[in-house]
């Protein structure tokens, strides 16, 4: 192994034990702030599988976190479920959905793909808004997350904020390691190459417009899951949580923190779930300074923060290894 | 009032709807037409217009007046958001202009809120345009036959602009090939930036007219931009036709809409987006490229 690849490794697991003993390092109140960021990691980990990988552009992501974050707040309620089938039934409600709009907004690429699931978002929206019976309109729902049932142990309280923390954590991890592993599989693959060029894909013999969907299908999941964990978080559900700001939330946090790394949209959502709670203490115009830094990342630096960090990491310990790119001599 | 005697009434609501989601739409489809750019903040640009006639109408008390200027700073700001913001990123590709028209509409919404705060504000409309008429059996508002008359008057004089005139020729002309008109020795650049500060300049004069009827508030832009982005699905991305007839439909779908099945009357028009994708997938009028 490279010395990099140490490196890595060594930092993954610096990651991992930090938040193994985080109850013990920090508060109540900042531990909620750290689940909100590792739930919207989530989010923005599923949202960035259709943005950085596959190329296509949504505005519409929220319909699946809202979705999400309904079903397991209703099945709580009306059902009675217990915790995670509760979970997995808002990824499950996620990818159904997924696979509904999937059929509709793939088949014509590029703009097309924003403007319809865009529209889509906004249909869902009305959906939540007028199914008053089921969804409470704009009073929304609210229902107290349940205890968590392990087979052949017993149930674990969830009242308490480091049991939730740790389920939110585990979840999340492996969400996580799925996502990372997918896009060493074949459909992962075939998803970039798609990005790069979608007619060899299609002339190689691939099936472009069902991967496309099994694609939406696999992030629609995801987004589902975190919406499932954010309205059990919260313990309510409105139609905030489906509606267009929710969508392009997420769409600026993943760019934000970088489309072309896996870890980007991850530190995208840590970074402006953290900026929001403590700049919106201390001013309001906390949204304006948000649109304003994505401006200057749209024009100045496309990559977004994780594309700026490598590029300093390059510029300090690539030269000291002396591999320096032909870009970096001529600018020395 | 039974429901067969409102149709007209409400056939005719539509219609102004229809025309005045037209006017927005018209500059958003050539833009795509020409550059190949999904405008995200011609729905902020339309918001500004009935701001700044609100404005100035406060100032003034001059309705006449803020028809005038307003929509002309509405072109100013649109072609500043083209010269100096869209032309950076040009080279990154129609994906990211995208994004950043979505940021410029993101920051224009904040501003609003900053400077005119989130309540809804009540235009004061001229007493010439207050009342109401007798018209289909009812007292019809006359300030929404104002915005139909505008709104025709409007989109005649761009018809005729477009097709008899060498401006619209080279327009035209650029929509179908950029780079051949380039090659002639047009100034494309220049033409894009006319072009996006008369989108602006139809995007701020829709909203000035329709801000007094739709109200004016902080919501107006990300409210009209999903009939907008209906209308360009449904007539066809870069069709002017397209976006005329698809604007007419979605405003009689809302209208009778509400007079037949009031709950379901919003979900109308995401069916018709559904099916043209399902039968014609390019729009009505769109040609496959």
């Amino acid at each position: 192994m490279t010395s990099s690849a140490w490196l890595k490794w060594l930092l993954l697991a610096a990651g991992l034990a930090v938040l193994a003993v985080m109850p013990w390092l920090v508060g109540e109140y900042p531990l909620n702030l750290i689940i909100t960021m590792i739930i919207y990691s989530l989010f923005a980990l599923s949202y960035n599988v259709l943005f950085g990988q596959a190329g296509l552009l949504s505005f519409g992501h929220a319909a699946y976190f809202g979705l999400g974050a309904y079903t397991s707040v209703l099945l709580f309620k009306d059902l009675g479920f217990s915790l995670l089938p509760g979970i997995l039934g808002a990824g499950l409600a996620g990818g159904l959905l997924g696979v509904l709009l999937g059929l509709f907004v793939v088949r014509l690429g590029g703009t097309y793909f924003a403007l319809l699931t865009l529209a889509f978002n906004a249909l869902i929206y009305a959906g939540a808004e007028k199914w008053r019976g089921l969804t409470g309109g704009e009073d929304g729902v609210a229902a107290m997350r349940p205890d968590l049932h392990i087979p052949f142990f017993g149930d674990v309280g969830m009242f308490s904020t480091v049991h939730w923390y740790y389920f939110v954590l585990i979840v999340v991890l492996l969400s996580t390691w799925f996502c990372w592993h997918f896009t060493r599989t074949p459909l992962g693959r075939l998803n970039e190459c798609l990005r790069e060029n979608e007619d060899r894909a299609r002339f190689i013999g691939y099936n472009v417009y069902m991967s496309k969907v099994a694609v939406n299908v696999i992030s629609a999941f995801f987004a589902g899951l975190a919406g499932g964990m954010a309205g059990a978080f919260q313990e309510f559900v409105t139609v905030t949580f489906i509606n267009l700001d929710k969508a392009t939330d997420v769409l600026i946090m993943t760019f934000v923190g970088g489309s072309g790394t896996f870890w980007g949209p991850i530190l995208g959502a840590c970074f402006l779930t953290y900026l929001n709670q403590v700049l919106s203490d201390l001013t309001e115009h906390w949204t304006l300074i948000q649109g304003i830094i994505f401006v200057l990342l749209v024009m100045y630096a496309p990559q977004g923060l994780s594309g700026l960090l490598i590029s300093l990491k390059d510029r300090f310990w690539g030269a000291r290894a002396g591999k320096l790119s032909p870009a970096a001599k001529g600018e020395g | 009032m039974d429901t067969l005697a409102a149709l007209p009434v409400q056939a005719l609501h539509g219609l102004v709807y229809g025309m005045l989601l037209f006017l927005v739409a018209s500059g958003l489809t050539l833009i795509f037409g020409m550059m190949g750019v999904l405008n995200f903040a011609h729905g902020a640009l339309y918001m500004l217009g009935a701001y700044f006639s609100f404005s100035i109408l406060q100032w003034t008390g001059q309705f006449w007046l803020s028809l005038l200027v307003a929509p002309l700073l509405v072109a100013l700001a649109g072609a500043i958001i083209e010269r100096f913001f869209l032309r950076k990123v040009h080279s990154y590709g129609h994906a990211h202009e995208l994004l950043l028209t979505f940021g410029v509409a993101y920051i224009i919404e904040e501003l609003v809120k900053i400077f005119w705060g989130n309540e809804p504000l009540r235009v004061v409309l001229p007493a010439l345009l207050a009342g109401s008429i007798p018209l289909l059996g009812i007292e019809y508002p006359v300030y929404r036959l104002f915005i139909l008359v505008v709104s025709i008057v409007v989109f005649i004089i761009m018809f005729f602009v477009l097709y008899k005139t060498r401006a619209g020729i080279i327009v035209r002309a650029s929509v179908a090939n950029k780079r051949m008109v380039d090659a002639l020795g047009f100034n494309v650049p220049l033409v894009f930036l006319v072009l996006f500060g008369m989108g602006a300049w139809l995007a701020g004069l829709a909203g000035v007219i329709g801000g007094p009827y739709l109200i004016t508030n902080p919501a107006m832009a990300s409210t009209i931009i999903i009939d907008l982005f209906v209308v360009v699905v449904v007539g066809g991305l870069g069709s002017i036709q397209g976006a005329l007839i698809a604007s007419l439909l979605i405003g009689q779908l809302q209208s009778i809409g509400i007079l037949v099945l009031p709950q379901f009357a919003i979900f109308f028009e995401f069916l018709l987006m559904a099916l043209v994708l399902i039968f014609r997938p390019h729009g009505l009028m769109g040609e496959s490229k």
